[in-house]
């Protein structure tokens, strides 16, 4: 029987992840642009009478964009990134094969500054070797019956199938 | 769900951008707001209570040449420490206090006292529908340290106010 290699991360996830990044960039970008060009036209045109209710809306318009872009930042574009630098490793470094009994365990580890992963286990002859895989390729890979990984400085970059 | 609890674990941030928020555009506010002593009036009152905003805008509606802008303030606003109140150019003070402010103050007119803006025993008085008066009679002076005893622009707000209702 023929085994099919899978890579985790394809040319196509890596322009995919790049262009979701792209887009959040220039709408949290234009977003803020947005809010600070009402803001500036608030307090450009406040006079005696209106300053205070003005002032009042700068800050709701700043503080409410803010927010926004803080999160899509933090929340969207900053995992993404993460996962980009992670999948870029995992194309570019060695590898190493680990055949074997494949299980994804329920455990995660979350790495700081890094991507949240799941913990797999590959029982093989020279006994039980622990990897890690991205959470969001682990479900995935589970699904995918592997009869091998292919992992680098202990993530899975890939993993094999009989085809 | 998710997204409350993303929220919630950088609540810090968020809290810290509001308060960032408040403090910047306080500050942007109070700059466009105000200006230096030479192109604006201020007149503090030693009332109960003023409304300080509408008042301004009135007196702002008919303002000397040269000026940007007119500030209403009650002697409150001086508590904050500032050297504002030398500077002040019109006082309204409360004739039971006003012997306390009279070497920082002028009276309109040389060789006049105050002008007196409020008569408490009939109730009447210069700019009723911006001030509220306490129950005694109120006087109306110069700053001593005003910049605009020169160029007659306090005297003018001064008389704005005296003809106001």
């Amino acid at each position: 029987m023929d085994a099919q290699i899978v890579e985790l991360y394809t040319d196509a996830d890596m322009e995919r992840m790049d262009r979701r990044v792209r887009r959040w960039r220039i709408g949290l970008g234009s977003l803020a642009a947005a809010a600070l060009a009402v803001c500036v036209t608030l307090a450009a045109t406040a006079d005696t009478l209106t300053a205070q209710r003005m002032e009042l809306a700068a800050v709701a318009v700043s503080t409410l964009a803010g927010w926004i872009v803080l999160y899509g930042a933090m929340f969207v574009v900053s995992p993404v990134r993460r996962e980009m630098a992670h999948a870029a490793m995992l194309r570019r470094e060695e590898r190493q094969r680990f055949p074997g009994e494949i299980a994804v365990t329920g455990q995660r580890v979350a790495i700081r500054r890094s991507v949240v992963t799941r913990r797999v286990e590959v029982t093989g002859e020279e006994g039980v070797s622990r990897l890690l895989v991205s959470e969001s390729q682990a479900a995935a890979l589970a699904a995918a019956r592997p009869i091998a990984l292919y992992a680098c400085h202990g993530y899975v970059a890939a993993y094999e199938v009989d085809a | 769900m998710r997204v409350l609890k993303n929220i919630f674990s950088q609540l810090h941030t968020f809290v810290l951008w509001l308060l960032a928020s408040i403090l910047f555009w306080g500050w942007i506010f109070t700059f466009v707001t105000d200006t230096v002593p030479a192109k604006k009036v201020t007149v503090y009152c030693r009332v109960p209570a003023v409304e300080d905003t509408a008042m301004a805008a009135a007196l702002e509606e008919d303002m000397p040449e040269g000026l940007r802008m007119v500030q209403v303030h009650t002697f409150d606003y001086v508590m904050f420490g500032t050297d504002a109140f030398d500077r002040g150019d019109v006082f309204i003070v409360p004739a039971s206090e006003d012997a306390d402010f009279v070497k920082d103050l002028l009276p309109l007119e040389e060789g006049q006292g105050g002008v007196k803006v409020y008569d408490a025993a009939t109730g009447e008085g210069a700019a009723t529908g911006y001030i509220q008066y306490g129950d005694e009679d109120y006087y109306m002076y110069l700053g001593s340290g005003s910049v605009h005893l020169d160029d007659g622009a306090a005297l003018a707000v001064a008389r704005q106010i005296l003809a106001m209702d």
